[in-house]
């Protein structure tokens, strides 16, 4: 029992009775324990009633409690006998008999919670709702006891975050890590390797702010990982279908964006054109007049003109601001030099533009001759290529007429050699002819190789494709599996501290080699007194058998025989008596069992605790009789 | 958690002791979390000053340094467990001291690391504090008796960006004190049921403030309680 008992602490400790340690057993239950376990545990089933969990000072009051927890616990359902005196003067095995129901009837809500499946989602949400509920518990804080709003409470100290100061967006540049220092068969060149030891940052410190560190950094992580699902996705399937290698696909590529890019540029610089009705050329020229406007030598035509005579003119600018300087510091009255310096500045000025219009136009010149030269250029190649032909056409002529004397000796000679050379000529066709037909042969071979190759690659293609696609599948199992394991194993070490479990297994399977070793025992005592009773059998067979044949021998000599008669009695005798002893020893194992049998009753009895009880109920009767009696005299006192 | 193949490879160059000998991994763990951690400790060049570190490949080692940062700020993002990131570097070929060395690191320095992660982001305003007047108005030129109390509240708030505190005024009266104070409790009711409405109360929250004409603002729980709990007393001396 002692098994039962504590399982049934145990429980009580979970739902919120503090069971003091050194209480092991349900004996050891006071009455004011009994009452307030029975009252939690019923309100932790129905949750509807409202008992007082502690035993009320008054005689009737408590009366009137046993009764109603009595009732609430038979509305549960439990089916044996119950009333106040149950908890009010309570025997050891009722109340096992009861908390046992009560502990059975305890809402599981722990197997319940370790049956539902754990998602991503469910673990996500019970993280938000503990960090929300550690939230709620935690004090408040007044701003200024933060170290920027970061609070640090408990043991060990958590942090959690109380206020917005310090907070900024998530603001990322892009970083620069070396690469390929660990492959030392590529070589980097010397200039980059030089910029990498001497120039380049640690990447913490490539961020203008401390705080853009890791909006940077994780950036730069998330892109590294998206171009890399891209690429993989993109080979598998394209890249493969093409069959080319990766740098020669990864080159085509971009040929071909760059290709689109210069497409696009184009048309949108034919569009804009379009619109505008003038070129981007056209449209710098205006803005240049417009900002030169306001001079008055209007300069029509080149930009390097156009700097040229701005040159000049901010020349000319400084010169009358020097001037100006220099008049007002020495002589204010010199007007008359002042006239002579503008007469010989106009005058100046006007050489300027005259020079300027002959450079203009020495520049036109320029221009003009060097498209001559050009000109006279390609007229100079033409002759030559003229000459080459002609010449060409000299010698072959200078031969013909070179054979014309002898014309006829000639001729036939000519026609030998034509003959002779068709006759190559037919020869050479034939040996092609050979030559050609196996190399068709071949060819047909090849090509059929090849078709069947390329079915081949193809088919090895889809495998591959198909193997890539169980990698992926694969791997993922695996991840999911690994993250079921993490959870699984998050799981069970919150559940390692519930020793209870393990003990509980442990006492199961003691207590099942207990009642087998109990089962073979009594087999035993069975097969034995099943022995024992068909031996008596036999036994008790054999003498009415012996008994019967001696009674009749003895019977027919009696008739004879007077000393036989005699014997006859005896036997009679002795026969009746034997049975009568018999009888007296089964009567006297009947007794002996039912004094076992009263035995283990008065046990039960005295277990029952009745003395202790009777006294307790003898107390209790003589308080509500004073308790009555004082109701009576306030009775009187009031009438 | 996942990291690049570039990523990677330089965390695998970490852990070669050709690149980066040991006696250079020692002062890259602790310069490591110095430069995620100290806005003042961010510029390293322990390298350079000292002559010990002549024959090294700076480069490698930068290389190297990068990719601790990025496995250790994605680690402390997962919140990973000790086990999890020795297994990563195992598989990095990283040797057993290294590994020790770099988790013991990582675990005295990834609260550290997380409130900086925690720093990142453009919330609204959260309330922090609050302040509250209860001012008694007899009357006006129109009204010779008035005799009503009014309320003037002012949450301090705090907003991301702006140094000190921001101030959000609101008067009310006793009745609309209740009023507001009673849906608080509501709000903070729902809360404490499940954390999955947490958005749900939010919103809220900021239709609760929307009644009292205040600027859309975020209640920081605790705040919050300890603003209401204020509040409250108050209502039940009055």
């Amino acid at each position: 029992m002692e098994e039962v008992d504590q399982i049934i602490i145990h429980s009580l400790n979970t739902i919120g009775c503090d069971i003091e340690d050194d209480v092991v057993s349900l004996k050891q239950f006071s009455t004011e324990l009994i009452v307030a376990a029975a009252v939690s545990c019923v309100k932790s089933i129905s949750n509807e009633n409202d008992l007082p969990s502690t035993l009320p000072g008054g005689m009737s009051a408590r009366f009137r409690m046993g009764t109603t927890l009595a009732n609430a616990i038979q509305e549960l359902g439990y089916r044996g006998e119950i009333g106040y005196q149950t908890f009010l003067y309570s025997n050891e095995s009722d109340i096992r008999k009861v908390f046992m129901f009560l502990v059975d009837k305890l809402p599981k809500e722990t197997v319940e919670a370790m049956d539902e499946p754990l998602g991503a989602s469910v673990l996500l949400q019970k993280a938000i709702s503990a960090s929300v509920a550690r939230h709620l518990t935690s004090p408040w804080l007044p701003p200024f006891l933060k170290d920027h709003g970061v609070a640090w409470r408990g043991k060990p100290p958590v942090w959690q975050r109380e206020g917005a100061c310090s907070l900024h967006g998530f603001y990322a540049c892009h970083l620069t890590r070396p690469h390929g220092s660990a492959d030392l068969t590529k070589k980097i060149s010397k200039e980059l390797k030089q910029y990498y030891c001497q120039c380049l940052p640690f990447v913490t410190n490539q961020t203008a702010h401390h705080h853009d560190t890791l909006p940077s950094v994780l950036e730069l992580n998330g892109m590294e990982i998206a171009k890399q699902h891209e690429w993989e996705n993109e080979w598998n399937q394209y890249g493969l279908a093409s069959r080319l290698s990766e740098e020669e696909y990864k080159s085509k590529k971009r040929q071909r964006v760059k290709k689109r890019i210069i497409d696009q540029l184009k048309r949108d610089v034919e569009r804009a054109d379009a619109k505008t009705g003038l070129g981007p050329a056209e449209n710098f020229q205006q803005l240049i007049d417009s900002i030169t406007s306001r001079t008055s030598t209007g300069v029509k035509g080149k930009g390097s003109r156009f700097t040229h005579t701005e040159k000049l003119l901010f020349a000319k600018d400084e010169e009358k601001a020097v001037s100006q300087l220099v008049g007002e510091t020495a002589t204010h009255s010199e007007e008359e030099l002042q006239k002579e310096r503008e007469e010989e500045l106009n005058s100046l000025r006007e050489e300027l533009n005259n020079v300027s219009s002959q450079f203009s136009n020495l520049d036109l010149d320029v221009k003009k001759f060097t498209a001559g030269i050009q000109e006279l250029e390609e007229r100079l190649t033409l002759q030559k290529k003229e000459n080459e032909e002609n010449e060409k056409s000299y010698s072959i002529k200078k031969r013909t007429l070179d054979l014309l004397p002898d014309a006829e000796n000639n001729i036939s000679k000519l026609q030998a050699v034509v003959d002779a050379s068709a006759q190559r000529l037919a020869n050479l066709a034939n040996q092609w002819e050979k030559h050609r037909a196996p190399l068709i042969q071949q060819i047909q071979e090849l090509k059929e190789l090849n078709s069947k190759r390329e079915s081949e690659a193809q088919v090895k293609l889809g495998e591959i494709k198909t193997f890539r696609e169980k990698m992926k599948s694969v791997a993922d199992e695996a991840r999911n599996k690994e993250e079921i394991q993490k959870q699984l194993l998050a799981e069970y070490e919150r559940m390692a501290k519930d020793v209870n479990r393990s003990a509980y297994t442990k006492k199961i399977m003691e207590i099942v080699a207990n009642i087998k070793k109990q089962k073979n025992d009594i087999d035993k005592v069975l097969v034995d007194t099943r022995t024992i009773q068909k031996e008596i059998n036999l036994l008790s067979g054999k003498l009415d058998r012996t008994f019967t044949v001696t009674d009749e021998l003895i019977f027919k000599d009696a008739k004879k025989d007077e000393s036989v008669k005699k014997a006859y009695r005896f036997l009679a005798a002795l026969h009746e008596n034997c049975e009568l002893l018999i009888r007296t020893v089964e009567d006297t194992g009947i007794i002996l069992r039912e004094i076992r049998e009263l035995e283990d009753q008065i046990e039960n009895e005295s277990n029952k605790k009745v003395l202790s009880n009777l006294e307790k109920i003898t107390a209790d009767y003589r308080e509500m009789r004073k308790e009555n009696a004082a109701l009576i005299a306030k009775l009187k006192q009031k009438s | 958690m996942d990291l690049s193949s570039p990523t990677l490879e330089d965390l695998a160059l970490a852990g070669d002791s050709v690149h980066v000998p040991d006696d250079v991994f020692s002062v890259l763990v602790k310069k490591l979390f110095d430069g995620i951690n100290d806005g003042n400790e961010r510029n390293i060049s322990f390298l350079s000053e000292n002559d010990r570190y002549k024959n090294v490949d700076k480069a490698a080692v930068k290389q190297a340094y990068g990719g601790l940062v990025t496995m250790v700020t994605e680690a402390a993002k997962n919140d990973m467990e000790i086990e999890s990131l020795s297994s990563l570097l195992e598989d990095c070929k990283f040797s057993g001291d290294r590994i020790a060395a770099l988790s013991k690191a990582f675990l005295q320095h990834k609260p550290q690391i997380q409130i900086l992660l925690n720093s990142i982001g453009n919330p609204p305003p959260h309330i922090v504090d609050i302040d509250w007047r209860l001012d008694y108005y007899i009357k006006n030129n129109h009204m010779d008796k008035v005799n009503e109390p009014v309320y003037l509240v002012s949450l301090k708030t705090e907003e991301a960006g702006k140094p000190g505190l921001q101030e959000v005024q609101l008067s009310c009266s006793l009745e609309q004190l209740q009023d507001l104070v009673g849906k608080l409790k509501d709000a903070t009711k729902c809360l404490e049921k499940d954390g999955t409405v947490i958005i749900y109360t939010f919103q809220l929250f900021n239709t609760i403030f929307d009644e009292y004409e205040v600027p859309r603002i975020a209640v920081s729980l605790h705040g919050q309680n300890g603003a209401y709990i204020d509040i409250k007393t108050h209502i039940f001396n009055t």
